[in-house]
């Protein structure tokens, strides 16, 4: 089976209805025991100081791997991808475009996917057989969030681990369904842990990873993982084909859209106050701005750069948030 | 509801008596008599209300700094950042601002949003910063602390960044003749010079000030070139006791 590695999210059900083995460059970065290395190989290629620590894993990750085909995500993620995408073009990768259209009407979604398709030389009937597939593991790990947020029976790392893995269904979806099921059953018996402070967790996904761990020692509990969530795409179900599927997405639109959803979780799952982290070097923490402005819960900005671990300053931070938001909170 | 805060410094405690959201007693004591004269030991330090003068305490809350930050019973203490930021919210009716705060030993700059603090910076380990520097130049020139904190114009450059080589320095240009008032406006500037590296990271519209730089019209001056607004709290020295009796306040609320 050919591999094919993803930048970020993308319409996987053609992917897999042309035979490919997916696989998400940026979990295959953060999990790597290697992950320093592969940004120091960035580096040494003469990727600049100043450019986030996911594109330069992305591409030391390639590289180690032995990556041959990738998708590179041209319109609608950061334009950091698009210049990595050219580098990885130089190096004798190949790659496939990919846009999310701005504009974020139906009509051009369509447009984007359809044009994918036939990149990949599928039709819309294998797609959509598969897309019926995945949204059955879909539905499991919008279980394990419900689990999260209402009974209080899974912590905010798993959380975040099982709802982002759905970008890639880690490279095999019957083993993965199999495993996030046995994990359900296994989940389903635990007796819930309620925590006094409810946070919810948006911006892409953490390079440090133990913040999930870091915030329970503060009697907090991250309910809401708001783009992984979007990765694993909780509203599939309503979508009646892959075209509204993909335009009811949020993560790469415009952010008006993607605070109205947010807006939803919070109130829905009472959301006592947001953690917004925001990669170093990335354009994602000018819509901080927005973001303080537009929810009216205490946001705290935290920033992550090439560290898997939060620094001792951010766990400073952290800390003192919490302990004001859980004195509003009462006992 | 009737809430005492106190506020252990490590020369002075302050005491404010908090009643229906508002204060009707503000003192401070010397924190050597405080623990000589109003204190008893007890397996835990006991205050002696009846001494101070306090009758029917509802809630009692205390902060102080470090190690001073010590155990009273009956009282329930607090971290001494989040007494500041609750003293300057009580103070300032403001939710969304920046706080400095210049002790005698330490400087605070904290972020607030909302009505919680988002960022935080402390400088407890260099005197050269803080309250301690000012009383010791003021020493040297012979003035009051009042009356140093009202120059601000033509200062000359004390370019040590460390309190005591300052001492040195500032002695050097008193020999050249260097006026007082200029002497005076450069002791402030060289504070200020070390505060900015420290306020970088914290730009905004509103800057809070509390403790002893509250009092430093000299300070506000420069200050005013890099915010909107820079406003002194009525009552400096007391915010970090006000701020326990809003924090007691806001926990009684909520049970
Ligand atoms: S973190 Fe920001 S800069 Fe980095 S790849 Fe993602 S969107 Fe681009």
């Amino acid at each position: 089976m050919k591999t094919i590695g993803i930048t970020t999210t993308v319409p996987i059900e053609v992917l897999l209805a042309a035979g490919y083995r997916v696989i998400d460059l940026n979990n295959l970065f953060i999990t790597s025991e290697e992950y320093g290395k592969y940004i120091e190989i960035a580096e040494k290629d003469g990727f600049p100081k100043s450019s986030c620590a996911w594109i330069k894993g992305i591409y030391g990750a390639v590289l180690e791997n032995e990556i041959t085909e990738v998708i590179g995500v041209i319109e609608g993620d950061c334009s950091n991808t698009k210049a990595l995408i050219e580098v990885l073009r130089q190096n004798g990768i190949k790659v496939y475009p990919f846009s999310y259209p701005h504009s974020h009407n139906l009509r051009d979604v369509k447009k984007a996917i359809k044009d994918f398709m036939s990149l990949f030389g599928v039709y819309e009937t294998q797609v959509e057989l598969i897309r019926k597939r995945l949204n059955k593991i879909r539905k499991i790990a919008k279980r394990i969030d419900e689990l999260t947020y209402m009974e209080g029976k899974v912590n905010g790392f798993e959380n975040h681990l099982y709802q982002v893995s759905l970008s890639d269904f880690n490279g095999n979806i019957d083993e993965f369904e199999e495993m996030l099921l046995k994990k359900l059953h296994e989940i389903e018996k635990r007796s819930p842990v309620m925590r006094k402070i409810r946070l919810g967790y948006i911006g892409v996904p953490p390079m440090t990873g133990n913040l999930y761990e870091f915030v329970e020692k503060f009697d907090s509990h991250i309910i809401y993982n708001e783009v992984q969530r979007e990765f694993a795409f909780p509203r599939a179900e309503n979508a009646k084909d892959i075209y509204e599927q993909y335009y009811d997405y949020t993560y790469p639109y415009d952010i008006g859209f993607r605070l109205e959803k947010i807006k939803e979780e919070i109130k829905k799952r009472k959301i006592d106050g947001i953690i917004h982290y925001t990669q170093a070097f990335c354009y994602r923490a000018i819509e901080d701005i927005i973001i303080k402005k537009e929810l009216d819960v205490p946001v705290l900005n935290i920033e992550g750069d090439k560290l898997n671990q939060l620094d001792a300053r951010t766990k400073f931070r952290i800390e003192a948030f919490l302990d004001m938001l859980s004195d509003l909170k009462g006992c | 509801m009737r809430i005492l805060g106190i506020d252990l410094g490590s020369r002075e405690v302050k005491v404010v008596l908090m009643e229906d959201e508002k204060i009707i007693k503000m003192f401070k004591v010397s924190t050597m008599s405080f623990y000589r004269d109003y204190c008893n030991f007890d397996g835990k330090i006991v205050v002696d209300l009846q001494k101070l003068n306090i009758k029917n305490i509802d809630i009692a809350i205390s902060t102080g700094y470090g190690r001073n930050n010590t155990d009273l019973r009956r009282f329930e203490p607090i971290n001494e950042i989040k007494a500041h930021v609750y003293g300057a919210i009580y103070q300032s009716g403001l939710k969304d601002f920046i706080l400095l705060d210049v002790g005698g030993q330490d400087v605070k700059i904290v972020k607030v949003e909302k009505g919680i603090i988002s960022d935080l910076e402390l400088n407890d380990k260099c005197a050269a910063s803080c309250g301690r520097y000012l009383e010791n130049m003021a020493n040297i020139l012979e003035v009051s602390l009042d009356e140093l904190f009202k120059y601000y114009k033509d200062p000359v450059e004390l370019n040590s960044t460390c309190a005591v080589f300052s001492e040195s320095e500032l002695i050097g240009k008193i020999a050249e003749g260097v006026n007082l008032e200029s002497l005076c406006s450069s002791v402030n500037f060289s504070l200020y010079r070390r505060l900015k590296p420290l306020l970088t990271r914290f730009k905004g519209r509103k800057l809070v000030l509390s403790g002893g730089v509250a009092r430093n019209n000299a300070l506000i001056k420069y200050l005013s070139a890099d915010y909107d607004e820079v406003i002194s709290l009525n009552y400096p020295q007391f915010n970090g006791a006000i701020g326990c009796c809003y924090y007691g306040r806001i926990r009684s609320n909520k049970k």
